[in-house]
């Protein structure tokens, strides 16, 4: 993974991690606020139901005492008899559009009822006791009906006439049409729980509607405030657009009995969808700020990364040879320091490079002057010698010198060989031509070459092992190297085991190309003699210019492949030629 | 026997000629719905002897035109147009405004009518009554229910109109109605009440006429005072026990009582020579209680200024309109 992935990578990390942390503040901030407003809602829109309440009640009251002022309800509370009144609550109810009407005589005795024309004759005990009615205004009050109970709104007014008192109970049902006439805002409805049973009753919860088919649920809300007798506020339906926001106002009679709850249903729709919208742009906003801070970050870290991929750049060429590579300086910054430190630093390894150079030239000259030296020394001594020996027995000797020059020119002619056979081998290394590369089958070729050496290394008393490895396909090559290159290591085999042992020599395919293996059994060599190991002129042995595993390298070498020396001193040496 | 009580409110009329003739327009909340007029019972019927049907349209409308070979002479009007399935409230409203000439009166509409105004009352010859189901066979059950029944305010209900009575015969037609006790007893009805079962202390109480509804209501509040849970129903054929009225079609009190044993579902009472046998037998028809009397009401109209003569209605409420003519008719 580039450098720049990885910024890129950390950038985008950091950027979705910060819009998300922002989102999610935003949102939560945000649903808080919403719910807040939504609660300060609700309460303004119970506030509201509460003034709407305040007004029926008045209206109720209003009613109720512009019937008891009535000349009707003086006639009735006159009256000596007061059958011809049995029917009038329900007229008077009627014309005043009331639900309720009881006209009831000061001992309580009903003369007239409206919502149960029959009950005349019975007696209302709580009227005579109640008290200042007037004072108290309309309340909720459970109003026995023919077919059962009925929460209402009731107010009470008194008509005097001489020691004659008539009460006027009038009011309206708390039912499905008295929720439906409440005007309510957009988005709200109102239920009501009438608690007319003993247990919790569904039928008893109703709203503008009817009965409300999800009573059940609104239990465990009715509940609590009918335990506490204080508003409580709940939810119905979940989290969704149908989600209502429930608040429960206990509904309490004149006798501070709690004769029901008024549930006040605020939709959430609004709500939710306000958040969903907000929520959906917050997500394109983040999306796009996702997306913006990518493509900021690609730009950025491109910026970034361009000196340090140009220093790579040169870093790489400096590791492939061209230590002369430099980067451009464009910035001051770190990076440009980073640059002109890098320049700085091939320009200087360049100079070391150019003065190890020169120094490796002086030394390989003194080594090549040395070892020139060591080696023509050698053919130079028998040859002075020899010319000495042919003046001593010219001057003292003469009838020796026929015989002596005989054999000292022979002796001259075999040095004079050995110094053009030095010479030779110089001149072979530093001739060295190109390759004439043809595909190769080096099985084949080590097979040959093994049976060349057949004889000599049964005199040297060395077992040769082949193994070799059939997978392995014929390589693009030059012959006549390859094969001078492994006698090469063969002989130096050979030479490393001047008591026997076991020369192998093993190809191996390893994939792309192959490994081919020249071990023996000698006494191998130090880590510092294996490291000095290809360098020219430099061997282990007494004779031999050193030039042999010089020449082996340089023909790997021209043949794009790599030759490595693994060695344990007395146990033998493996030399391997990696080719593809 | 009692005689008949008739009488009539009269406004003092203007000294003017007679101008015979007209046309009389009665309204009636009945609705019969039979192919032909009917030829039984009170009513329309009563006039077969001196009108003859001219135009029948069952259930709304019907016309009688003088017939000028009735027996006793050629009545006075005309004809008679009798419209049908009138509610009682728009027939009081018809004769306040002049659209109606005889229309009937129930409890509240008597009560709201002008100072003045003529009213022609029968005597009570409507036996409303509680019937019960053959299914209800706990006599205790239904005895219990005729003790809770507060018959007085029944009465108030209907304004004070006719009598109370636990008699089938009105007192004005046999003498010994006032025997039998008309007062309530909630004590003895919650005490008959305590020997039956929870589940046995209800019953459905049917009325189809509306106007009797406020019988029924007041009588579920009776019972359910004592215990007796009645649920009142306009599905009167299938309710445990009905609010019935029938009429007391003769002045005979054997041929009465005979007739409304028939309507009632009764056995046939026995041939009665004497009242002590009469009322004998009135007992036995009562004594288990499958027949409630409650009340006997009059049969009541209001009756324009426009028509003269009369009364139009004997005491057992029949119609007789040959004798009457309207203001301002053919000379």
């Amino acid at each position: 993974m580039t450098l720049r992935t990885r910024l890129l990578l950390v950038v985008t990390v950091a950027v979705v991690a910060a819009v998300g942390v922002v989102e999610l503040l935003v949102t939560s901030r945000t649903r808080e606020a919403f719910e807040h407003v939504e609660t300060l809602r609700v309460r303004a829109l119970v506030d509201q139901f509460q003034s709407e309440f305040a007004r029926r009640k008045q209206e109720i009251v209003r009613d109720v005492e512009g019937i008891a002022s009535s000349e009707t309800a003086v006639s009735v509370a006159i009256a000596q008899d007061y059958v011809p009144f049995v029917n009038e609550a329900a007229a008077q109810a009627a014309a005043h559009n009331l639900h309720l009407l009881e006209l009831v005589a000061g001992d309580g005795t009903i003369v007239s009822s409206a919502q149960w024309p029959a009950r005349f004759g019975f007696k209302e005990e709580w009227l005579v006791e109640g008290g200042d009615w007037k004072a108290r205004g309309a309340f909720l009050k459970r109003e026995e009906l023919p077919d059962g109970y009925t929460l209402a709104l009731v107010a009470v007014s008194q008509t005097r006439a001489g020691d004659r008192t008539l009460y006027v109970v009038g009011g309206q049902q708390l039912d499905r049409e008295f929720l439906s006439s409440l005007v309510m805002p957009a988005g709200m409805r109102v239920l009501l729980y009438r608690n007319l049973e003993a247990q919790f009753s569904p039928a008893e919860m109703i709203d503008a509607s009817g009965p409300v088919a999800s009573a059940l649920a609104l239990r465990p809300l009715i509940d609590q405030v009918q335990n506490t007798r204080r508003e409580a506020v709940g939810r119905l339906g979940g989290s969704g657009a149908e989600a209502e926001t429930l608040h429960a106002l206990p509904l309490t009679g004149y006798e501070n009995n709690l004769l029901g709850v008024l549930v006040f249903a605020s939709s959430r729709r609004e709500l939710v969808e306000l958040e969903a919208s907000l929520l959906k742009t917050g997500i394109v906003v983040a999306a796009a700020g996702i997306v913006l801070g990518i493509g900021l970050s690609w730009w950025a870290t491109a910026r970034i990364t361009r000196p340090v991929h140009r220093l790579a750049e040169s870093a790489r060429l400096v590791a492939a040879g061209n230590w002369g590579a430099t980067v451009e300086v464009s910035s001051a910054d770190e990076i440009g320091q980073l640059a002109r430190a890098f320049n700085r630093m091939t320009g200087e390894l360049v100079t070391q490079r150019e003065r190890l150079v020169q120094a490796e030239r002086v030394a390989a000259w003194r080594e090549l002057a040395r070892r020139l030296a060591h080696e023509l020394k050698n053919p130079l001594f028998p040859l002075q010698i020899t010319v000495e020996n042919m003046q001593r027995a010219r001057e003292r000797y003469p009838d020796q010198f026929d015989e002596v020059f005989r054999e000292g020119t022979s002796t001259l002619l075999a040095e004079l060989g050995k110094l053009k056979q030095i010479i030779a081998r110089f001149s072979d290394f530093a001739k060295m031509p190109a390759p004439e590369m043809q595909p190769v089958d080096f099985n084949q070729m080590v097979s040959e070459t093994m049976k060349l050496f057949e004889p000599q290394l049964a005199q040297a008393r060395i077992a040769a092992k082949l193994d070799l490895d059939w997978q392995v396909h014929p390589v693009q090559a030059d012959p006549e190297q390859m094969t001078r290159a492994l006698r090469n290591l063969i002989l130096n085999a050979i030479d490393a085991m001047p008591e026997g042992g076991r020369l192998t020599v093993r190809t191996q395919y390893v994939g792309t190309g192959f490994l081919l293996e020249v071990s023996d059994t000698g006494q191998g060599m130090t880590p510092e003699e294996c490291a000095r190991l290809f360098t020219p002129y430099y061997t282990t042995k007494t004779h031999g210019t050193g030039l042999g595993l010089a020449i082996v390298q340089s023909v790997i070498s021209d043949h794009h492949g790599r030759i490595w020396v693994e060695s344990t001193p007395g146990k033998g040496t493996s030399f391997l030629i990696e080719l593809g | 026997l009692a005689c008949a009580a008739l009488f009539a409110l009269s406004l003092a009329q203007p000294a003017t000629r007679p101008r015979y003739g007209g046309t009389l327009r009665v309204e009636i909340r009945a609705a019969i719905e039979t192919p032909d007029p009917p030829v039984a019972g009170h009513g329309m019927p009563d006039l077969a002897a001196a009108f003859a049907i001219a135009r029948w349209e069952a259930g709304r409308r019907a016309v009688f035109e003088a017939s000028e070979n009735a027996p006793g002479g050629r009545p006075y009007l005309d004809a008679i147009d009798i419209q049908m399935g009138k509610s009682l409230h728009d027939q009081s409203i018809d004769l306040e405004v002049g659209r109606a000439d005889i229309v009937e009166l129930g409890p509240a509409e008597l009560l709201r009518q002008p100072a003045g105004r003529r009213v022609w009352s029968s005597s009570p010859v409507r036996v409303i009554a509680l019937v019960f189901a053959p299914r209800v066979e706990d006599a205790r059950l239904r005895e219990a229910l005729a003790w809770a029944v507060d018959r007085a305010a029944i009465q108030q209900l209907m304004q004070r109109q006719g009598e109370i009575s636990a008699a089938l015969l009105p007192q004005w037609l046999s003498g010994y109605a006032f025997v039998f006790p008309t007062a309530s007893d909630a004590g003895r009805a919650r005490a008959l009440l305590a020997r039956l079962a929870q589940g046995q202390r209800s019953l459905s109480l049917g009325v189809e006429d509306a106007v009797a509804r406020p019988i029924a209501e007041r009588i579920a509040l009776n019972a359910r005072y004592v215990g007796l849970a009645v649920s009142v129903t306009s599905q009167a054929a299938n309710a445990d026990v009905r609010l019935v009225e029938v009429r007391v079609a003769s002045a005979d009190p054997a041929r009465a009582l005979a007739g409304l044993a028939a309507a009632l579902g009764l056995p046939e009472p026995p041939h009665a020579d004497s009242l002590e046998a009469l009322e004998a037998a009135e007992h036995t028809l009562l004594q288990g209680f499958r027949v409630v009397p409650l009340i006997h009401l009059p049969d009541v109209y209001g009756v324009s200024p426009r028509v003269k003569g009369g009364p139009g209605i004997t005491p057992l409420g029949e119609w007789r309109f040959e004798s009457l003519w309207i203001e301002g008719g053919r000379p």
